[in-house]
């Protein structure tokens, strides 16, 4: 699975105005083309994996993720915010790169885990790139993460 | 969608999320990559919470459907059920609004849920 192969354009918001954990939650669900009652079931179980512990990874990165029923294919979403959010992660950091991953729950569990893995590191390539903070355009977020990702 | 199919959508996907939770090896993949799994108490209070949201007949079929699947709402994708895997029943398959009313699966039993 790569991250620029899943992920679309339209799934992309280089300008998140949420200043709250929830908020980035219910903007990044908002990108998705769900009904809006696939996306209430969606939020809700994505709240629901945030009680489990935080999905903020450190060093400005979360990776908010579930297997939810209201998807057919696994989905990504991509968020940044300028500000950051507090987003309870381990190194107390505030986060301000959000990579969404949503996947049904039929299929092989371990490759939402290898999907999740891969996500994760190119997340932090990308974190790591210093060329991030001058992307302007979501078409130049795609092209830095498949240079990344080869 | 139907309020208690909403309901059951999100009992299944957190009764997920509580089977990752128990589960060491999804733990330790997730722990890998600095995700944590830990409040599972809290999870188990939203799904008893969701629980008391069905409506009483519902909640037996539910609780049946959970004892012998582990499972409780099927995908249906192309007209299959994706918990037995056999075609629906045309008649409910076509039907427009088929997520506002609760159909379960002729075959197995499970709620339907039209993706």
């Amino acid at each position: 699975m790569k991250l620029s192969e899943t992920l679309i354009l339209e799934n992309i918001s280089l300008d998140l105005k949420s200043t709250t954990k929830d908020g980035v939650l219910q903007e990044l669900v908002s990108l998705l083309d769900l009904t809006p009652a696939a996306k209430k079931n969606l939020l809700s179980t994505l709240r629901a994996r945030e009680e489990l512990g935080s999905t903020g990874v450190g060093d400005g990165i979360a990776i908010p993720h579930c297997r939810s029923l209201v998807v057919r294919d696994l989905v990504i979403a991509v968020g940044r915010s300028k500000k950051g959010i507090n987003f309870q992660s381990m190194d107390g950091k505030r986060a301000n790169l959000f990579f969404l991953i949503v996947a049904p729950p039929v299929g092989d569990p371990s490759l939402y885990l290898i999907a999740l893995g891969r996500v994760a590191s190119v997340a932090s390539a990308v974190a790591k790139d210093k060329r991030i903070k001058d992307v302007k355009q979501r078409k130049q977020f795609l092209d830095l993460v498949k240079e990344l990702e080869e | 969608m139907n309020g208690q199919l909403q309901i059951l959508i999100a009992l299944q996907d957190v009764l997920g999320l509580i089977r990752e939770a128990k589960d060491a090896s999804h733990k330790k993949a997730l722990d890998k990559i600095g995700l944590k799994m830990e409040n599972l108490e809290a999870l188990e209070a939203t799904r008893a919470e969701l629980e008391g949201q069905l409506n009483l007949s519902v909640l037996s079929e539910y609780n049946r459907v959970r004892r012998r699947y582990g499972r409780i709402v099927a995908p249906v994708i192309g007209g299959i059920c994706y918990g037995c895997f056999m075609k629906i029943h045309l008649a409910i398959a076509s039907s427009e609004d088929r997520n506002e009313s609760l159909h379960r699966c002729e075959n197995c039993g499970m709620f339907l849920y039209w993706v």
